[in-house]
C-alpha cells in the first residue's frame, strides 16, 4: 500500500494493525538511523528501543496535510529522541523519573486547562484533574532540571558572571560559626528568669502568638509584649558580649 | 579561518581516516563528546552522499567562524539525485543535527556545507 492510502487507513481507523503496518514499512529508518549513534556507550538494542517508540509516537503526529513525506517528517523526530537519549543518560544526577512523569503530566494538563478555561488552573484544579496531592503538585512544580555547580550565578549583584554556584556555597568554617553561635544564645537563654524562659518557649520554640502566650501564662497580651521586648534587649547585649570575646 | 582542507578519494576505507580527523579538529574548537560525535556524523553521511552519486574524489574544508564550518565538494558525480532515494533521510538527518545545510548539484559538480556547534 502507499503512503497516504496506509496513513488515511490509520487516520480512519485508529486500529492498531493498521499502525503496525506503517511501523514495519518505516522500520528501516529508525534501523538506519541507530547504526549512525552506535558507539557512544550506549547498547544497539537501548537505542532501537528509543527509536521505535519515537517512530509509533510519530505516526500519531505526522499530518499528511502538510505535504511532507513520512520519511522526511520522522527522520528528525527520531534523530532528536535519540539525542535527547543521549542527553538525560549524560546528567549525573537525574530527577526521579516520577517526578519527570509528573512535570510533564502536570505541564500537559496546564496547557489543556489554559486552552478550554482561558485562565491558568490553580494547584487544587490541578490536583483534581490528576487526582494527586497537592503537596506532589507544587513539588513536581518546584524540581528542575539539576544544574552544573560550575555554572555562573547571573545577579544584580554578580554583574561580572564570575562566581559560580560553587563559590556560594558556605564554608566548612561557617559550620563552627553556627556551632558557636547556638551555644552562645544557649549561655544568653540561662541567664534569664524562670518567667522569661517560659516566655521564650511559647513564643520562639511553640512559635505561639502573643495572645496564646499570654493565656498560657495567666497574664495580659500588653505584658507578654513588654517583657519580650525586655528579654531580646537583653539576649541582644549578651549575644554581643560573647561573640566579640 | 582556515583550519584544515583534505582532498582524497572516496571509499569506505578512508570513511575511519577522515573520522578521526574530524575528531581531532573537533577537539582543537573545544566542542563536548556529543557534539564531536554528532559532527562525525555529519562528516560521514556528508561523503557517503558524495559516494552514492558516483563521486570519486573530494575536497573537505574545516574553516572555524562562529561554529565549525564544514564544506565537501566533488567534481565528478555522475548519479542523478532520482536515482538515490537514500539521499532524501540522509539530508533529513544533516538538516536535523546542523545549521545553514546548503546542497549544491549541478552536472558532475556537487557541494555540501553547513555549520555545526557554537564557538
Amino acid at each position: 500500500m502507499e503512503e497516504k492510502e496506509l496513513f488515511e487507513q490509520y487516520f480512519r481507523e485508529k486500529s492498531i494493525e493498521a499502525r503496525n503496518q506503517i511501523v514495519e514499512k518505516y522500520f528501516y529508518i529508525a534501523e538506519m538511523l541507530v547504526k549512525k549513534f552506535v558507539g557512544r556507550g550506549v547498547e544497539y538494542d537501548d537505542l532501537l528501543s528509543v527509536a521505535s517508540l519515537a517512530l509509533i509516537k510519530g505516526i500519531d503526529r505526522f499530518d499528511l496535510s502538510k505535504g511532507v513525506k513520512f520519511s522526511t517528517f520522522i527522520t528528525p523526530t527520531i534523530t532528536g529522541e535519540i539525542k535527547n537519549y543521549f542527553r538525560d543518560r549524560s546528567r549525573l544526577i537525574h530527577l526521579p523519573r516520577r517526578v519527570s512523569e509528573l512535570k510533564a503530566n502536570i505541564k500537559r494538563a496546564s496547557d489543556e486547562f489554559s486552552a478550554r478555561e482561558g485562565r491558568n488552573p490553580s494547584v487544587r484544579e490541578l490536583s483534581e484533574l490528576l487526582q494527586i496531592s497537592e503537596e506532589e503538585i507544587v513539588t513536581a512544580m518546584e524540581s528542575s532540571a539539576p544544574l552544573s555547580l560550575d555554572r555562573a550565578v547571573s545577579s544584580e549583584e554578580d554583574e561580572e558572571g564570575e562566581n559560580t554556584f560553587l563559590d556560594l556555597l558556605p564554608d566548612k568554617n561557617d559550620a563552627f560559626e553556627q556551632l558557636e553561635q547556638r551555644d552562645a544564645v544557649r549561655s544568653a537563654l540561662k541567664e534569664l528568669s524562670k518567667e522569661e524562659q517560659t516566655l521564650v518557649f511559647f513564643r520562639f520554640g511553640k512559635e505561639l502568638s502573643q495572645s496564646e502566650t499570654a493565656k498560657h501564662m495567666h497574664v495580659s497580651q500588653m505584658y507578654i509584649s513588654r517583657m519580650e521586648r525586655k528579654i531580646l534587649e537583653k539576649l541582644r547585649s549578651s549575644l554581643k558580649e560573647s561573640l566579640a570575646e | 579561518m582556515k583550519l584544515m582542507s583534505l582532498e582524497f578519494p572516496l571509499g569506505n576505507s578512508i570513511l575511519t581516516a577522515v573520522r578521526l580527523v574530524t575528531g581531532g579538529i573537533c577537539a582543537r574548537v573545544g566542542f563536548d563528546l556529543d557534539e564531536t560525535e554528532d559532527c562525525k556524523v555529519c562528516v560521514t553521511e556528508s561523503l557517503l552522499l558524495l559516494s552514492r552519486r558516483g563521486g570519486k574524489n573530494v575536497r573537505v574544508l574545516f574553516e572555524q567562524e562562529d561554529n565549525l564550518k564544514i564544506s565537501f565538494e566533488s567534481e565528478d558525480v555522475s548519479v542523478a539525485r532520482e536515482e538515490v532515494p537514500e539521499e532524501e533521510i540522509s539530508v533529513a538527518l544533516l538538516s536535523a543535527l546542523v545549521e545553514n545545510l546548503q546542497i549544491f548539484s549541478e552536472g558532475h559538480d556537487m557541494r555540501i556545507s553547513f555549520g555545526i556547534g557554537k564557538l
